[in-house]
């Protein structure tokens, strides 16, 4: 406990944690609030009526978790390799063996609070989108009355631990990518080229692409990620759900078993 | 790395390796180690660069598994599942490690989460040993190398360790912090606890160590008291004219003495191996052979008995080049840091 205490507060600290949150919230809210301050062009263009939905509640809800589980996710993937890897470059993975802690027991304690800190992240990404996504809406002149929705508050719910567990399957990602790279930027490097080599390939091999990591987390939460005009085949979500966990479990598995046999030096 | 039994012979001792073997590659970095560190004293670790210095510390702390012989830790076996036994055992392995975005304080006590259960309440006090009170606060990025390397000894001094092992600890550090630092490993030492110093400052070495290892191309080639060291291992250097050196060596060479001439550059150095007090015989069998000597040193020092068993010889330009690894050292301190 005391060391998942202790990762907490390191990341916390971590000056990656905020630009993390700080990019995604920025992101999102400079994308609602352009919607709804150019609701008048954006409504006379072919897809417009689609694009407002980003202000409209309840619909917003489920496009803001959508937005989160893309960019979110591939954030997730470069902060998962850059705690992991800092852990090998900075020696400080090496400095916590040599007092005799277990290595695997380190590497998943880092990784259990990375996970927890995503989560955090996330909600404060929804809260600001959700804000953000209000002003929008008064800019565009569109009424906020589905923001009571009550069948839209009451799948949030399910659809926030989804989407949750399916960026922090991103970022375990990431973070085993590093872990077996021993590098920050190599894993950084190594995730994001991932990350869009699988988008790449979705194109050509759309049935096995569908079953890869990123491609089913943004199938874990129903009518996220529809974007690709169709060409994109996506997983239905309860499957894509038990393929997310596999996913996140195996790349945790490898990521412990090579810091347990791993020769640290350096 | 196997773990066996305690080997006879070795109890008391904390730190003991037998035919240690490890290899990088094709490289042979340890080649049949058997070190034997008894308790309670200051151990001076010494070797060339690439000698297999780091490449011991790291086992010694887990961090890399030997290819095979044993390894035993304060009198118990230290394998792959023993992770616990460094519960005892506070490290400096190479450069400090932290994370530059975190004070000294915030470091110490995250590290303090891992291996053995640390009270928070050390870490100011260890703070305070090495001087680093008023700067706890400030993020480490902004700590010089010398406040890093101080923090790193309060590291390793934070499970309050019965083995302490410090690669190259004095790094950095300015005179005043090599004195302070001198002091505090030799109070730990008084305590009862065992100091293992890698280093290649040998006048360091001399100054803080009890008992010498000296290790070349993955082996020991002496261990020992360091006054006992010295002793067997004295060096007179002697010089007489130029056209006189060859009458001088075989006037050495019958009375006994073992003496060999210096490089050409040396201009009439003769170098006679015996132990310092004995350079007065050796200008009296010289001066009744009418060779009469212009300089006598008496060289017992660490530094000749360290050229000497590593294989590593004086150019005669103020540098000496090491055989085994290529590197270069001026004035006895080796420059460049281990490759392993």
């Amino acid at each position: 406990m005391r060391l998942f205490v202790a990762g907490l507060r390191k990341l916390v600290r971590r000056p990656a944690s905020y630009v993390s949150v700080g990019l995604l919230a920025g992101l999102l809210s400079l994308i609602l609030i352009a919607v709804g301050a150019t609701a008048k062009q954006t409504a006379e263009r072919p897809n417009g009526a689609a694009a407002l939905l980003l202000v409209t509640f309840p619909q917003a809800y489920t496009l803001i978790l959508s937005f989160i589980l893309g960019l979110g996710g591939l954030i997730a993937v470069i902060y998962g390799a850059a705690v992991a890897g800092s852990e090998w470059n900075w020696g400080t993975l090496k400095a916590a063996v040599a007092r005799g802690e277990s290595r695997s027991r380190y590497a998943l304690l880092t990784f259990a609070s990375v996970a927890l800190l995503i989560g955090v992240g996330l909600v404060l990404a929804f809260l600001v989108g959700t804000l953000m996504a209000v002003v929008g809406a008064s800019l565009a002149g569109i009424s906020t009355s589905g923001l009571s929705n009550s069948d839209a508050l009451g799948r949030l719910p399910d659809q926030f631990g989804r989407s949750w567990i399916a960026v922090v399957e991103e970022g375990a990602l990431g973070f085993t990518v590093a872990t077996l790279a021993r590098s920050q930027l190599a894993g950084i490097g190594a995730g994001i080229a991932l990350y869009f080599g699988e988008q790449f390939a979705s194109i050509f091999l759309p049935d096995i692409v569908k079953y890869l990591p990123f491609n089913a987390a943004t199938a874990v939460v129903e009518n996220a990620g529809t974007g690709g005009g169709g060409i994109i085949q996506r997983l239905e979500p309860g499957l894509a759900l038990w393929v997310v966990l596999a996913w996140l479990f195996g790349s945790l598995f490898v990521a412990a078993l090579f810091t347990e046999r791993a020769d640290i030096s350096g | 790395m196997t773990a066996t039994a305690t080997t006879a012979g070795s109890s008391g001792l904390a730190v003991a390796t037998r035919a240690l073997h490890k290899r990088y590659g094709p490289r042979v970095a340890l080649a049949g180690l058997d070190l034997s560190v008894p308790n309670g004293v200051v151990y001076g670790f010494l070797g060339p660069n690439g000698a297999g210095k780091t490449t011991t510390m790291r086992l010694l702390t887990g961090l890399i598994h030997a290819d095979s012989g044993t390894i035993e830790l304060l009198g118990r076996p230290f394998g792959q599942g023993d992770r616990r036994r460094l519960f005892e055992v506070g490290a400096l392995i190479e450069a400090p490690a932290f994370y530059p975005f975190l004070s000294g304080r915030e470091n110490l006590r995250a590290l303090a989460a891992t291996g053995a259960p640390t009270p928070w309440s050390c870490v100011d006090e260890l703070l305070e040993v090495v001087g680093l009170t008023e700067r706890a606060r400030d993020r480490v990025s902004t700590y010089s190398l010398g406040m890093k390397q101080r923090l790193g000894i309060a590291a390793a001094l934070l499970s309050d360790p019965k083995l302490l092992l410090l690669d190259e600890p004095a790094n950095g550090l300015d005179p005043a912090g090599i004195v302070a630092m001198r002091d505090t490993l030799r109070n730990l030492a008084s305590a009862g606890k065992t100091v293992f110093v890698s280093s290649h400052i040998l006048g360091e070495v001399r100054q803080l160590a009890d008992i010498v290892g000296i290790i070349a191309q993955g082996r020991l080639v002496r261990e020992g008291p360091i006054e006992e060291l010295l002793t067997s291992r004295g060096r007179v250097r002697v010089r007489v004219k130029q056209d006189e050196v060859g009458a001088a060596l075989a006037r050495l060479e019958g009375g006994g003495f073992r003496a060999v001439q210096g490089s050409t550059s040396d201009d009439g150095w003769l170098s006679v191996a015996v132990e310092g007090d004995r350079a007065s015989e050796i200008n009296r069998s010289l001066a009744q052979a009418g060779i009469y000597a212009s300089a006598l040193t008496a060289e017992t020092d660490l530094e000749s008995v360290f050229l000497e068993l590593t294989g590593a010889t004086p150019t005669g330009d103020g540098q000496r080049s090491f055989g085994s690894a290529g590197a270069t050292t001026v004035a006895g301190q080796t420059s460049g840091q281990d490759p392993q």
